[in-house]
């Protein structure tokens, strides 16, 4: 992974200088000055000089196209310099006297008399330090916050420098200055430079978010229908282009024509691909207008691990050819212990895969679960997958219960971890976000703890009965309740005993494994033009109700990796 | 307009024959109380009162937004026999103007205040004592000032403020006052600031002879002082220092009495003079000018002070019933000495080349004493009225 920072552009843009030269000048002077300065503080000189700060990468919370989240190590010794011009009071009993209770003042005649200089101070060689908090939102802007004190030291050059009081002085109150000025009004200052540059999309984003939120208030409780906005360029089985007429009046009960929105030649494709995934066939139909997209992150690489492990197990071996992994994974939960407990290590090397956060694995996840579950749509609607799941599970039940199963999954966590994100356990108070306190170092040890947890032989036992205790029949139903357990929610296990902890453990890695669906990525780049308008249907009601983080936890669409040759 | 406390710390100066006009300090005397007067913001009212000679109370309330006040307690050693009803306090007294300088007393012998009883000394040294605590800022003022000797002066003044470095601050002043010259040394604790500054009077020396009655004949019969201050903060390695010179003329002088000061700094190189007059019985005025030879800033000040007087009852002449009954007319009794008039008011105002105006209009309305004033800055068109305030005063 790489990241790209461009430095030099901003060194170009003179409407740039202009901008933060005002905004420094009225940061500068909105806090009290102290005494010595007599007149406005004008930033008159501005240059971020060449040489770019150097950014090391400690961890990364949140990435996606319009988000980002966070941490760097900064290191700057560049060549930056910035001319302030004021009006200082030379002299030294003037400045004394000027705090002085007037009960208290010695009340010289005249030798506190004032001698007011213009002062030119330029600051150079600074040298910064810092742990910093990114945090970047297309709608909220970007915030950025120092996690320390980042002025390491600076040189302060001004008309006084053969007189070692007053530069001393004058370097300490600087300092000071700076120091208030890096950790309390840059930030801002940052913020507002960012929400100009995004300012349509904000704004814009802001209507669309309200829109959603009458709407939302609207149909509260009523299920959200898939059609209620109807795919971009539908076409029927014949490869006619619909017209929004007709895409109107079908519904979802109306599952014959539904099935003749989609053509039957792409569906026989996705068929093989998803065919060739199961059988590891090197063998890719190529699907016109479509996008493959390999999964960077850790489920994917569970994805291969369980692929690899699982062919040692012949019951999973068996299932696998019948549905995606996952799905046969859970089915096989209940009778095959065996099966799962040889698939589960590569499970249990997820989170230690994640590395830096779990953030990034959360959103991850979310991404899949959410994937799924349009999984789920197509085949309530197309009647073609059906086959296939009866063909691979046992009974009628079991098909409701496989789709059920993600929903519950995110029921059960969601409860949990809806707390320890608001509060989370052990989150140091230094972190200075607004609404919400997550602490991106804190995600690690959380899931060091997941990895950790010994109880993954619980799984076999106590997951298949809840399974199967809730089964829910209406998945459109399901989509809606899924959705509105925000995806931003991470599984964090802080509070579990007894039973629940068990069952609770099992539940992330449960859910692992339906995360990763071989054949969801295509399924999904096809229904994506379809499940688009859903999806920020939905993201927009969550928008609306939740919080900034939630927020930047928007819908998902990783890049792609690589295109087929059509 | 003096405070109530401070009207009665002049009382016991008075009464312990302290000139505290004597002092380089004191040097602008005049020029400040016409050109530098305080204009009072918001409401404020003060009662006060002298409960007994030796003790005395005072209440302050005032309104700036919100509302703040301060309770103050003083104590003297040296009975106070003076007027402190306002109604009948001296406007002259309690109103600071044109400063005319007395003639130099000679300072009483140390022996005049020996008291003996039965061959031990009964005489003690005057003192005074005085707080003042500020609600709701929680700041504490106190002061402690002692007559040592007859030329001697201790004042011992404190700060105590939460909010101020190390909580507050302490200010050490001994004065030594002979009449021909004085010297003053000061300690602060705050910056650890030392100063010392002496004020020496050209001419006569009191201690040794008469005025000599010869120069009254003089043009311009006054004296010239010259004095100089030294300051030095020992922890903040700043220091300060600035010459001066008046030259006042006395009562008996002939003509206009008028003051005229230079005031020089030069490490500062600012030199700042001031001139004024009392232009008639009831009219002063003075300028200011000071300049910087560094910056090249200057500053020009002008005020002016107007004593209102209220016009005289004409007692309504009566023939008394003595008179009457003894069929003839009153005896005409000239009046030997002329009632002074009662003040109306004062009214001072300043301007400077900046157009900023301060006014003020002090007097007595029966039993109050009030202070109405107000500054205006008529370069700012939109917001002229920059501070407007009133003060009132009683006292029993």
């Amino acid at each position: 992974m790489a990241f790209n920072f461009n430095w030099s552009p901003l060194m170009a843009d003179a409407d740039f200088y202009e901008r933060a030269q005002e905004m420094l000048t009225t940061a500068l002077n909105k806090s009290p000055k102290p005494p010595i300065i007599v007149d406005d503080i004008l930033v008159n000189e501005l240059n971020l000089g060449s040489i770019p700060p150097k950014l090391e990468i400690l961890e990364i919370g949140d990435l996606a196209e319009d988000r980002f989240r966070g941490i760097f190590k900064m290191c700057y010794t560049g060549d930056a310099f910035l001319t302030l011009q004021t009006r200082v009071q030379a002299n030294p009993l003037n400045t004394y006297l000027f705090s002085k209770p007037s009960f208290c003042s010695p009340q010289p005649l005249a030798a506190s008399s004032g001698l007011t200089i213009p002062l030119q101070i330029t600051l150079s060689e600074i040298k910064l330090s810092a742990f910093i908090i990114v945090v970047f939102s297309r709608q909220k802007g970007l915030t950025l916050v120092f996690r320390n004190d980042p002025l390491e030291s600076l040189k302060v050059s001004s008309t006084f420098d053969s007189i070692p009081f007053v530069r001393d002085y004058l370097q300490k109150e600087i300092e000071i200055q700076l120091r208030t000025l890096m950790m309390d009004e840059l930030p801002a200052i940052i913020h507002r430079l960012s929400l100009r540059l995004w300012s349509s999309e904000h704004s814009a984003k802001e209507d669309e978010s309200s829109v959603a939120r009458k709407e939302k208030a609207e149909d509260e409780e009523v299920p959200i229908d898939p059609f209620s906005s109807p795919p971009q360029d539908a076409v029927d089985a014949r490869g006619n282009v619909l017209d929004a007429n007709e895409i109107s009046s079908l519904s979802l009960e109306g599952g014959s024509e539904i099935h003749s929105l989609f053509s039957q030649k792409n569906l026989l494709r996705l068929a093989a691909l998803n065919d060739s995934h199961r059988t590891l066939s090197l063998f890719t139909p190529s699907i016109r207008e479509t996008v493959f997209r390999a999964w960077a992150g850790p489920s994917e690489r569970t994805d291969l691990a369980s692929s690899a492990t699982t062919p040692a197990a012949p019951n999973l071996m068996r299932t696998q050819s019948s549905l995606g992994n996952s799905t046969t994974y859970i089915f096989n939960r209940g009778s095959h212990d065996s099966h799962s407990i040889s698939s589960r290590p590569s499970l249990v090397s997820l989170p230690s895969t994640t590395g830096l956060s779990l953030g990034s694995g959360r959103s991850r996840s979310h991404a899949n679960r959410k994937k799924r579950n349009r999984v789920i749509n197509l085949r309530k609607s197309s009647k073609t997958t059906d086959d296939i799941m009866s063909e691979s599970g046992d009974s009628d039940t079991a098909s409701t219960i496989l789709m059920s199963e993600p929903a519950i999954g995110t029921q059960t966590i969601t409860e949990e971890p809806e707390d320890s994100i608001i509060e989370p356990p052990r989150t140091p108070s230094r972190v200075r976000f607004r609404t919400s306190s997550i602490d991106l170092g804190d995600s690690p040890r959380n899931s060091r703890i997941l990895t950790g947890r010994p109880g993954l032989s619980f799984l076999s036992e106590t997951v298949p009965e809840q399974v199967i205790v809730e089964p829910t029949p209406s998945i459109e139903k399901e989509e809606s309740d899924h959705i509105e357990y925000s995806r931003s929610h991470r599984p964090v296990f802080t509070s579990l005993d007894g039973e629940g902890k068990s069952s609770l453990a099992s539940k992330p890695f449960e859910q692992a494994p339906t995360m990763d669906s071989a054949p969801g990525i295509v399924e999904q780049a096809w229904l994506l033009k379809m499940a688009g308008e859903i999806a920020r249907h939905v993201h927009d009601e969550k928008v609306s109700r939740q919080g900034f983080w939630c927020n930047s936890q928007r819908e998902d669409t990783p890049p792609p990796a690589y295109q087929p040759k059509a | 307009m003096l405070e109530f406390m401070d009207y009665v710390q002049h009382v016991f100066y008075n009464a312990s024959n302290w000139n505290i006009d004597n002092s380089y300090s004191q040097l602008t005397a005049t020029a400040r109380a016409i050109l530098d007067f305080e204009t009072p913001r918001g409401l404020r009212f003060t009662a006060s009162s002298l409960a007994s000679p030796n003790f005395a109370t005072s209440y302050n309330l005032g309104s700036v937004g919100l509302v703040d006040g301060s309770f103050s307690y003083l104590y003297s050693s040296r009975v106070l026999q003076t007027v402190s009803k306002s109604s009948q306090i001296d406007l002259h007294s309690v109103i600071r103007g044109y400063r005319q300088i007395k003639e130099l007393r000679t300072p009483d012998k140390a022996l005049e205040w020996e008291e003996w009883q039965v061959g031990k000394r009964t005489d003690c040294r005057d003192q005074l004592l005085y707080g003042r605590l500020y609600l709701p800022l929680s700041t504490l003022e106190a002061l402690y000032l002692r007559r040592i000797s007859p030329t001697q002066q201790l004042k011992l003044s404190a700060v105590s403020d939460g909010r101020m470095r190390n909580g507050g601050t302490i200010l050490a002043l001994h004065q030594y006052d002979v009449g021909k010259y004085s010297t003053e040394s000061l300690y602060s604790t705050d910056g650890g600031l030392i100063g010392v500054r002496g004020l020496y009077n050209f001419g006569p020396d009191p201690r040794k002879q008469d005025p000599d009655l010869t120069r009254m004949e003089e043009r311009f019969y006054g004296r010239f002082s010259a004095g100089a201050e030294m300051y030095y903060g020992a922890l903040n390695k700043s220091g300060g220092v600035s010459f001066g010179g008046r030259f006042a003329t006395l009562p008996a002088h002939k003509g206009i009495p008028l003051t005229a000061t230079v005031t020089l700094n030069p490490l500062m190189g600012n030199i700042s003079s001031t001139y004024a007059v009392k232009a008639s019985k009831n009219l002063s005025l003075c300028s200011q000018l000071d300049f910087n030879v560094y910056s090249y800033e200057s500053i020009i000040v002008l005020g002016c002070e107007l004593w209102r007087m209220k016009a005289p009852k004409d007692k309504k002449w009566e023939r008394s019933m003595e008179a009457k009954l003894a069929w003839k007319l009153d005896e005409v009794v000239e009046p030997t000495i002329s009632v002074p008039r009662e003040v109306a008011g004062v009214l001072k105002a300043r301007i400077d080349q900046n157009w900023r105006i301060g006014l003020l209009w002090e007097g007595r309305v029966k039993d109050l004493m009030f202070t109405l004033g107000s500054s205006i800055d008529m370069k700012r068109k939109d917001q002229p009225f920059r501070a407007l305030g009133m003060e009132l005063q009683y006292s029993s």
